[in-house]
């Protein structure tokens, strides 16, 4: 049953745990549990954007199924506008959108109306508000005009803008949103983060998942940092921030550093991290420190003979402290989570 | 929901359906064409048989149109949620506030409208193809029989389409399931020339009733008014049986994550 009253919150997850069975080998075959989700509690008030952000297979998704009913929690419990997903999935349904990034999701051989039109029917909109309200949303989303025209050929970002639609069409209280901006391009994703906005600007709750730390900084109100399954970091993007903000980031390009080198940086007594991005022809090292930019004379010597382009001394970003909150509690986390037991 | 949203969901449901598989060049190659082969193959082997009487001819005719009605309605039903599966709007049917049952029904009516071509099909090809007489010895409740048929078949496809919610292969299991429904409920053979032991089985199966109605029609003795019973009566044993199996399957679903799988 619906909890009542002012401060009831729109989503409310508590001690959440979700494995899977699956297997290894083909003609052994051992059951393994796979543990894609492993005691993630948070509550979003009405009218908040809240971002769960996390690297691929963190369980961000896996944690949007459970809230929206289509995955029974292993234990642990959540609600949504104080019903139960497990028990009171009828009642959340009505009041939740879901919105999952990708192509799939969409009857392709017909158009982008009678998608709609379908969808509108099967969340049980009023027929004679139907007409009315699928126009509305096509404004919204940018679809006028081309409604007509089978799905199938549609453009990524014409599919997205459609999912959107289709996951607002019943005008639900709640809208989850699973990486809703994936294969977008600039022009799209931003008019996306307007779209999303605007949303919660009309009173919606939105929980987003990204893992474009930008748009959870740019959108969200608060931001729960997740990986391996659990919750690593929960607050504003400035509360995340202020946990390294006392560090400074030194990029530098290199051209064919080797792992010795790279060690001899994790090493250092002064440096806290040091990430490495692949680029073409280079590689860029993200090395924080609480020294500021008078370690990176000593960097540079730590690499040796490596060869080195440019090199930057810089604030923290979002960026730094997901990479930082990933880096410290991801690999142990992950190895554990991927085979909690192997039966 | 009230009565009339519900008629209104499951009318819309149907009617979507029609359109999507109308949009599958596949579907439409199998529907419009198989009940017709089947229909030729009838002719042949049943004059080649030395059969020459109408109304028996007919009877046969019909069998075989049903068997493709049979094919269509596998397609229709089960395929419809493989395809569903595939494209991922399964996990958004499924999750809909709609109740899924009513999304089935809508989905197997979907299918037999196909089935309604089939029989005509094989009807308008005897006669202008064969020169077959449409003749039965009770032709006021020959519509009606062929009605009951259609139903028993596409009750049974809503049945069995059930199972392939939970199993992302079930529709290989579909398509296992073409040729032991032909065989087993008369529309190949009359079910009186199957071993002893077959016949409890066929008597649970509404196709059986459904090809006894259209024998009973056509050459009865009597008016097939138990077989026609029958037909819809197993159709609501059998909705309400898809309605509790639903149920399982759902939270089997919910609880191993197949939905999604393709």
């Amino acid at each position: 049953m619906a909890a009542s009253g002012a401060a009831t919150p729109a989503i409310e997850a508590i001690d959440l745990v979700r494995t899977y069975q699956t297997h290894t080998g083909v003609l052994r075959r051992r059951p393994m549990t796979v543990e894609a989700v492993r005691g993630i509690s948070f509550e979003v008030k009405p009218g908040e954007l809240f971002g769960l952000l996390g690297p691929n297979g963190a369980g961000k998704t896996t944690t949007i199924k459970m809230l929206i009913t289509l995955l029974l929690p292993t234990s642990g419990a959540a609600r949504v506008m104080g019903f139960d997903v497990v028990h009171d999935t009828t009642a959340v349904r009505q009041r939740i959108g879901y919105v999952f990034g990708g192509d799939r999701g969409l009857y392709d051989r017909v158009s982008g109306i009678d998608n709609l039109r379908y969808f509108a029917e099967l969340y049980g909109v009023e027929p004679s508000e139907q007409r009315r309200r699928i126009a509305a949303l096509l404004e919204l989303v940018g679809l006028t005009g081309r409604e007509n025209e089978k799905v199938e050929g549609y453009s990524r970002g014409m599919r997205q803008r459609l999912h959107i639609a289709r996951g607002l069409l019943h005008d639900p209280e709640v809208i989850f949103m699973d990486e809703p901006s994936i294969g977008l391009d600039p022009v799209g994703a931003r008019e996306l983060r307007q779209t999303v906005r605007s949303l919660v600007d009309a009173g919606k709750t939105v929980l987003l998942t990204t893992h474009y730390m930008f748009e959870a900084d740019a959108l969200c109100d608060r931001i729960a940092v997740i990986n391996a399954g659990r919750i690593v970091a929960l607050g504003s993007g400035a509360d995340l921030k202020d946990a390294i903000a006392e560090r400074t980031i030194v990029e530098i390009e290199t051209f064919g550093v080797t792992d010795e080198a790279v060690e001899r940086l994790r090493r250092d007594d002064d440096v806290s991290a040091v990430n490495m991005e692949e680029r073409d022809q280079s590689q860029i090292l993200l090395v924080q420190s609480e020294r500021g930019a008078h370690i990176t004379q000593r960097l540079l010597s730590l690499l040796g003979d490596t060869r080195v382009g440019k090199v930057v001394a810089r604030e923290p970003t979002l960026e730094d402290a997901y990479v930082h909150l990933i880096a410290t509690t991801g690999h142990d986390e992950a190895r554990a989570a991927r085979a909690a037991s192997v039966q | 929901m009230t009565p009339g949203r519900t008629v209104r969901l499951i009318w819309f449901v149907t009617w979507f359906n029609v359109r999507i598989l109308l949009a599958s060049e596949f579907f439409i190659l199998t529907t419009f064409i198989a009940p017709l082969i089947f229909a030729t193959l009838a002719f042949f082997l049943f004059r080649s048989g030395g059969g020459t009487a109408g109304q028996t001819l007919l009877y046969v005719a019909l069998g075989a149109g049903m068997m493709g009605v049979w094919s269509t309605t596998l397609f229709g039903c089960g395929g419809a949620i493989a395809w569903q599966r595939w494209e991922g709007t399964l996990e958004l049917l499924v999750n809909a506030p709609s109740r899924y049952d009513y999304i089935l029904v809508g989905q197997t009516l979907g299918a037999v409208v196909f089935g309604f071509y089939g029989i005509l099909a094989t009807l308008a090809w005897g006669v202008l193809l064969f020169g077959m007489p449409i003749e039965a010895t009770y032709p006021l409740i020959l519509p009606l029989s062929l009605l009951a048929a259609i139903v028993s078949l596409g009750s049974l496809g809503m049945l069995i389409a059930t199972t392939f919610v939970l199993y992302r292969h079930a529709n290989a299991l579909g398509n296992l399931l073409e040729y032991p429904i032909w065989l087993i409920t008369g529309l190949l053979v009359p079910v009186a020339t199957l071993p002893w032991w077959v016949h409890p089985i066929s008597w649970l199966l509404a196709p059986t009733w459904g090809m006894e109605a259209i024998r009973g029609a056509t050459i009865g003795a009597a008016p097939p008014t138990l077989a026609i019973a029958m037909c819809f009566v197993l159709a609501v044993v059998y909705y309400i049986a898809a309605r509790v199996t639903l149920v399982f399957v759902l939270a089997k679903a919910r609880r191993d994550a197949t939905l999604s799988l393709q």
